[in-house]
C-alpha cells in the first residue's frame, strides 16, 4: 500500500513537474501562441467544433425549430435497422470508395512516375492535362451531355453508329448504368492534390541515389521503383493516401449533378448526399449529425489502416 | 577542410597526337585539375562557374570518373575516357557537347593549338541515354500508355470547349461532332445576353465571387502563414499536437462538416453573409499544412541570425521568412482560389444578390438542348480561371508540393 502510494505520489509529482515545465516553456514562447491564435481560433470554430457538434447532436432529435431532445442511440438504431436508403447509400459509398480510392491512388502514382520520365516541356503539358479535370471542379457536368439519354448524346450516338445498340439508352437514369458512369467520372477527377504531390516527389529524389543504383546493379525500372523510389517517397505516399480517402468518401456533387437529386430508386445515393438530404432538405439535423459522425469514424479508421500499411512499404 | 572535399581518381589523359599522361584527376571546391604522375603542377585545369560553388563530389562508377554536384544542381562529370560532360538536372539529360570552361584549361588548349597539338575533344555518343537501365521497349510502352490516357483525360474537356464553340444546328447533327465544323463565338455572346436578362445584374455575381475569392485568399495567406511559421520554426508545448490534428482534418472536406458548420454559423449570425464563405477559407487546413512543410525547409540559421540581430518575431516572419517562401504562397493561393472560386454556397447564402458566379452560371445549365451551348460557354469561363492560374505557376507549385509529405 505504502509502496503504491509513494509510486502514485511520485508519478503525480513527475506529471506536475512536467506540467510546470511546460508552463514555463509556454510563457517563454508567448509570441508563438499569439501567432497561432488567429488560425487556431478559426480552425477550432470551423473544423473541430463541427466534429464535436455532430457527435453531440447525433444523440438528439433536432430540427432547428425546437430545442434538441436527447434520444440516446435512437438515430443510429434507425439508421441501421430502418433506413433502407441509408443502406443503399452505404453500399454505394463503399463500392465507390473501394474502387476509386485504391485505383485512383495507384493511377495517380503510375502516371506521376511515367510523366517523370518525359523531357521537361512535355512533362509540364502532361501535368496540366492530368491535373486539369480535378481543378476544373464543375467541368464534369459535361458528362451529362456525353451520356445524354437521347440520340444527341455522344456516347449513344457512337454506340448506335457502330450498331452496338439499336435505340438510345438512358445512361444516367437507368439504375444499373449509373454507378459505373459515376465511377468513371470520379476516376477522371481523381488526379488531384495527391497526384501533384507525387509528381513533385519524383522530381525531388536525389539523383545520386539513382546513379549509385546503376553502379550497384539496379537493372530495370521496376527494381529502381521498389528499391530506391518507393522508400524515399513514403511521406508523399501518405499524403496522397489522405487525399484519396477524402476524394473517395466525400462523393456528393458528382451524383447530385449527373444523376439528379434524388436519383432514380436512390441508385446513386451516397452517404454524403444522404446527409445533405436530411440536413438541408428535411432539416433533421440530429439524424444528419449521426450520419456525419459515422463518416468521420470510418475515415479516421481508414487513415489509421493505410498509415499502418504504408509503414511496411519498401522494408 | 579541403581534405574532406577533395576526390582523386587515377587514370590516363590522352592528347590528340597520341601523347599520354598517366596521373590523377583531382576535384576540389574550386575546380578539377589533372596532375601528371610525379608533378605538382596540373597540366589541365577546369573551374566551376563562379556563382555556383560545389555542393558535393563523388567518385563515379568507373575509375577515372568524378561527379561534381554544384549548388544549382547542375552536374559535371569529369571522365578521362569520355572527356568533360555536363549533366543538366532540370532537363535530365546529358548535354551532348563538352563544356568548355573559360579557364586555364582554355589557355592550355590555345597554347596547344599554337604548338600544333591539341587536347582531345571527346566524341559525341550516338545515343545519349538518360537512364542506363531502361529498356527501349519499356520506354515505348510507357509513352503509349501515357498518350492513350492523356487523350482519355483531355477528351471531356475538349468536348466541352467544342460544345462552347458549336453553332446551334451542330447540336442536332447525328452523330454529334466533337469539334464543330464551323466554330462560332455565338454561345459566348448568348451567355452575355442571358446574363443581361437575369433578375440580379450579372456583374453583381461576378463582384461577389471576386470579393469572396480575394478576401478569403488574402486572409488565408496571412493567417495560415503566421501559424505555419511558428509551427515550423519554434518548439512550444501543444504545437506538435495541433499540427497532428490539422493533418487529420485534411480529410474532412466541406461536405462532411456542412451540417454542423451550418448550425455553428447560424449561432454566430453568419448565415447569408459573405463571412460564411470567407472565414472557413481562412482556416483551410491544406494551405496551412503545405506552408508549414515548406517552411521547415528554410535554414534555421537564417532565423537565428536575425534573432541575434535583434529582430522581433513579427519582423523575422514578415521580412525574412515570407519573402523566402514565395513558391508556397502561390500554392496556397491556387488551392484557396480553386476552393472559393468554385463554391456554389447554396446552403449558407440565400439572398440572390449575394450568390457567387458559379451558382448563377450553373443555373443556366437547367434548360434542355437549346441551352447546351451557352452552358458549355459558361463552364469554359468557370474552369479557365483555376486552370490558367495553375499553368502560369506550375513550377512554383511543384516546388512546394515536393515538401508536402506527411512524416509519421
Amino acid at each position: 500500500m505504502q509502496q503504491t502510494q509513494s509510486f502514485a505520489s511520485r508519478y503525480f509529482k513527475m506529471k506536475r513537474e512536467q506540467f510546470q515545465h511546460g508552463l514555463v516553456q509556454a510563457k517563454h514562447n508567448k509570441v508563438c501562441y499569439l501567432f497561432l491564435a488567429p488560425y487556431a481560433i478559426l480552425f477550432f470554430t470551423f473544423f473541430i467544433l463541427p466534429i464535436c457538434t455532430s457527435i453531440f447532436y447525433g444523440f438528439t432529435y433536432y430540427n432547428i425549430l425546437e430545442p434538441a431532445r436527447f434520444i440516446g442511440l435512437q438515430n443510429y438504431i434507425n439508421l441501421i435497422l430502418q433506413d433502407e436508403v441509408f443502406l443503399i447509400a452505404i453500399k454505394n459509398t463503399f463500392v465507390i470508395a473501394v474502387i476509386t480510392g485504391p485505383v485512383g491512388y495507384i493511377l495517380s502514382f503510375l502516371f506521376a512516375w511515367f510523366i517523370n520520365e518525359l523531357p521537361k516541356w512535355i512533362r509540364s503539358v502532361a501535368v496540366v492535362i492530368f491535373y486539369a479535370p480535378s481543378i476544373a471542379a464543375s467541368a464534369f457536368t459535361i458528362f451529362s451531355v456525353l451520356f445524354r439519354g437521347d440520340a444527341y448524346g455522344w456516347f449513344n450516338a457512337i454506340l448506335m453508329e457502330f450498331g452496338i445498340i439499336e435505340a438510345p439508352k438512358l445512361w444516367l437514369i437507368t439504375p444499373d448504368t449509373m454507378m459505373p458512369i459515376l465511377i468513371v467520372v470520379i476516376l477522371w477527377m481523381s488526379m488531384g492534390t495527391g497526384f501533384l504531390s507525387f509528381v513533385a516527389g519524383f522530381q525531388g529524389i536525389d539523383r545520386s541515389m539513382y546513379e549509385a543504383g546503376y553502379v550497384d546493379g539496379v537493372r530495370n525500372r521496376w527494381q529502381e521503383l521498389y528499391h530506391i523510389t518507393l522508400p524515399s517517397m513514403k511521406p508523399m505516399l501518405l499524403f496522397g493516401a489522405v487525399m484519396s480517402i477524402t476524394n473517395a468518401f466525400n462523393v456528393s456533387d458528382v451524383p447530385r449533378m449527373l444523376c439528379g437529386f434524388p436519383s432514380t430508386d436512390y441508385a446513386a445515393r451516397t452517404v454524403v448526399t444522404h446527409l445533405f438530404d436530411y440536413g438541408f432538405s428535411r432539416f433533421e439535423m440530429g439524424y444528419a449529425s449521426a450520419i456525419a459522425t459515422i463518416l468521420f469514424l470510418v475515415m479516421i479508421l481508414c487513415k489509421k489502416a493505410i498509415t499502418g500499411l504504408l509503414g511496411r512499404v519498401g522494408t | 577542410m579541403s581534405e574532406i572535399n577533395t576526390v582523386k581518381s587515377n587514370g590516363t589523359l590522352k592528347l590528340i597526337d597520341g601523347k599520354k599522361y598517366r596521373g590523377y584527376l583531382q576535384a576540389d571546391e574550386t575546380g578539377v585539375a589533372f596532375y601528371p604522375k610525379g608533378k605538382t603542377e596540373p597540366i589541365v585545369q577546369w573551374t566551376y562557374p563562379r556563382m555556383h560553388r560545389m555542393d558535393r563530389i563523388r567518385r563515379g562508377g568507373t575509375s577515372g570518373e568524378i561527379t561534381v554536384i554544384l549548388k544549382d544542381d547542375s552536374r559535371y562529370i569529369f571522365d578521362l575516357d569520355y572527356g568533360l560532360k555536363l549533366y543538366d538536372h532540370m532537363d535530365k539529360h546529358w548535354a551532348d557537347k563538352p563544356v568548355m570552361p573559360r579557364t586555364r584549361g582554355d589557355e592550355l588548349h590555345r597554347l596547344a593549338e599554337l604548338r600544333g597539338e591539341k587536347i582531345e575533344v571527346p566524341k559525341k555518343h550516338l545515343i545519349t541515354r538518360r537512364h542506363p537501365n531502361r529498356s527501349i521497349g519499356g520506354d515505348i510502352g510507357v509513352y503509349l500508355i501515357l498518350l492513350i490516357f492523356a487523350i482519355l483525360m483531355v477528351f471531356p474537356l475538349v468536348f466541352l470547349i467544342g460544345n462552347s464553340l458549336k453553332p446551334l444546328n451542330e447540336f442536332f447533327r447525328f452523330p454529334p461532332p466533337v469539334w464543330p465544323s464551323q466554330p462560332t463565338t455565338d454561345n459566348f455572346s448568348d451567355l452575355f445576353v442571358l446574363m443581361g436578362q437575369s433578375w440580379v445584374p450579372f456583374s453583381r455575381y461576378l463582384i461577389n465571387t471576386v470579393l469572396i475569392t480575394f478576401v478569403g485568399t488574402f486572409g488565408h495567406l496571412v493567417i495560415a502563414s503566421m501559424a505555419a511559421f511558428v509551427l515550423a520554426k519554434y518548439q512550444f508545448p501543444g504545437g506538435r499536437t495541433f499540427f497532428a490534428v490539422v493533418t487529420t482534418c485534411l480529410m474532412f472536406s466541406g461536405y462532411v462538416t456542412g451540417v454542423p458548420n451550418y448550425l455553428i454559423m447560424s449561432r454566430l449570425g453568419m448565415i447569408d453573409t459573405y463571412w460564411a464563405l470567407i472565414l472557413p477559407a481562412f482556416a483551410a487546413p491544406i494551405g496551412m499544412f503545405l506552408m508549414k512543410q515548406f517552411m521547415e525547409g528554410l535554414p534555421t540559421a537564417l532565423i537565428e541570425a536575425a534573432t541575434i540581430d535583434g529582430a522581433s518575431t513579427f519582423g523575422i516572419f514578415w521580412n525574412i521568412v515570407m519573402p523566402n517562401v514565395k513558391p508556397a504562397w502561390l500554392t496556397m493561393i491556387i488551392f484557396s482560389v480553386q476552393g472559393l472560386w468554385n463554391s456554389t454556397a447554396t446552403t449558407v447564402i440565400y439572398s440572390e444578390a449575394k450568390k457567387p458566379l458559379v451558382y448563377a452560371l450553373n443555373q443556366l445549365l437547367a434548360g434542355g438542348v437549346a441551352r447546351t451551348g451557352a452552358s458549355a460557354a459558361a463552364q469554359v469561363v468557370i474552369i479557365s480561371v483555376p486552370i490558367l492560374i495553375f499553368i502560369l505557376s506550375q513550377s512554383r507549385i511543384l516546388e512546394t508540393m515536393a515538401s508536402s509529405g506527411i512524416k509519421d
